[in-house]
């Protein structure tokens, strides 16, 4: 009986992170571009479902449910920009995990606020050096750019990468602390009856 | 909402293409991203632009369809154009355009590199434009499989997946009535500062949640009770098989990938 409620549970957890998944690709149309930022850079609130998976569940959920949406949107849109959603990948893992490893480890609104600046700041840095490394090389080999100097590449970076990054952490716990707060009694209270 | 934004690209239609088992269409296509890189003379270019154009042809879709899944991206591609005639400096002046010369190793330079990005982009979303989200699915799963000896979940990822593309419409609906329900108590999303618009998301997603909960309790004692215990032996409603006209489609390809190298210098 134990072992058969225990998987019973588990298809209920794999079924939840796929509606969080959905709702993530739902919210991606909510997405509006900044007015001072190129277009290719775009807030949205994906990352929202995303990290309340890792906060109900574990870490682990939060990366399944980036996952699922950034597969979804890569099959709805033709794989045209498969470096940028690569790139929305790690940026939401670097933000999602840091935040429900601070969460679970010490629980409570204070330690969600913590988490939530450091998700920001280490987003921040890995997409900085993600993309001075490998996303913008990439993206120089697709547009017959080889020879990109590193001030070229320091330049985007500081000016694109960086700035929107911040304003991205920052939207999205704008957001996610009204939604927490309010969310928190029903989460607990699913939390016990799912575990 | 759900009028304005028609999620996927996929066109129905009954051409040879539509018909291909999915799992070859991928994997051309992924074959052809590698080898667009080797194409390096105007004879190379024009034979895959050639093969590219045709392939769009026969899929009988209308090419209007094809051009609006193209849309994001023709900027990008008149951006590399414009930027290579400003920055390369190779070969002779042709012309100048208001005392700036524009060289000729930069028109070809930027002329190629436009090209091979349009093949791009036109080639990978003629799979979106004939192949079902779950046929693509499917596809990742078989294609997945081998990945199975590593322990990697696949099986559940497709299930996942299978189920994320099912409640799409669903949840869309769901979130566009959420929406008009909390806009009629005097929620407003569309004006005012950028924090009260993120503030009036909060109203939106807590019920939207909520009922992704429900759901997900509903779906899964739905599936217990039709036994199902996870991807041992379990049957499947589609099956992929590769027929001969996968094997066909194969065979041209690597011909046009061997004419390509024959044509490269």
């Amino acid at each position: 009986m134990q072992a058969k409620s225990k998987q019973s549970s588990n298809l209920l957890k794999l079924i939840i992170l796929s509606l969080f998944g959905t709702i993530s690709m739902v919210l991606l149309f909510l997405n509006f571009p900044l007015p001072f930022l190129p277009p290719y850079l775009k807030v949205d609130f994906g990352e929202v479902p995303t990290l309340l998976a890792a906060l109900i569940f574990s870490p682990m959920a939060g990366v399944i449910v980036q996952l699922i949406k950034n597969l979804l949107y890569l099959i709805f849109t033709g794989a045209a920009d498969p470096v940028g959603v690569f790139a929305n990948f790690v940026a939401g893992i670097t933000f999602v995990v840091p935040i429900s490893m601070i969460y679970h480890k010490y629980k409570g609104n204070k330690s969600l606020i913590t988490g939530l600046v450091s998700g920001t700041i280490i987003m921040t840095i890995a997409m900085g050096v993600l993309n001075y490394y490998v996303l913008l090389p990439i993206y120089g080999v697709f547009m017959g750019w080889e020879e990109m100097t590193s001030t070229f590449l320091l330049s985007t970076i500081f000016v694109g990468v960086v700035p929107f990054n911040l304003l991205k952490g920052v939207i999205v716990s704008a957001l996610f602390v009204p939604l927490f707060v309010k969310l928190k009694p029903w989460i607990e209270q699913k939390q016990a009856t799912i575990r | 909402m759900s009028n304005s934004i028609i999620i996927g690209q996929y066109v129905p239609g009954d051409s040879w293409i539509h018909r291909l088992d999915p799992r070859i269409k991928i994997v051309i296509i992924f074959c052809f991203v590698v080898f667009v890189f080797f194409a390096n003379t105007a004879l190379s270019y024009g034979w895959l632009t050639l093969f590219a154009i045709a392939t769009a042809a026969s899929t009988k879709i209308k090419a209007r369809f094809i051009a609006k899944g193209l849309t994001p991206v023709w900027f990008l591609i008149i951006f590399t154009f414009v930027l290579h005639l400003i920055v390369t400096r190779e070969g002779t002046v042709l012309f100048e355009v208001f005392t700036f010369p524009i060289y000729s190793g930069a028109l070809i330079q930027g002329f190629s590199i436009s090209l091979r990005f349009f093949l791009l982009i036109l080639v990978t979303s003629l799979l979106t434009l004939t192949t079902t989200p779950i046929e693509i699915t499917d596809a990742i799963e078989s294609l997945l499989h081998p990945l199975k000896k590593i322990k990697f979940p696949v099986h559940e990822l497709a299930l996942m997946m299978s189920i994320s593309l099912r409640f799409i419409p669903t949840l869309m609906q769901e979130t566009e009535k959420i929406s008009k329900a909390q806009a009629s108590r005097g929620v407003d999303f569309k004006t005012g500062p950028l924090k009260d618009r993120i503030q009036a998301v909060v109203p939106l997603l807590v019920p939207l949640f909520v009922s992704a909960f429900k759901r997900a309790e509903d779906l899964a004692m739905a599936m217990e009770a039709r036994g199902y215990r996870g991807g041992e032996g379990r049957s499947k409603l589609r099956e992929l098989v590769i027929r001969k006209q996968d094997i066909i489609a194969l065979g041209l390809f690597a011909f046009v990938i061997v004419v390509l190298f024959l044509l490269r210098s």
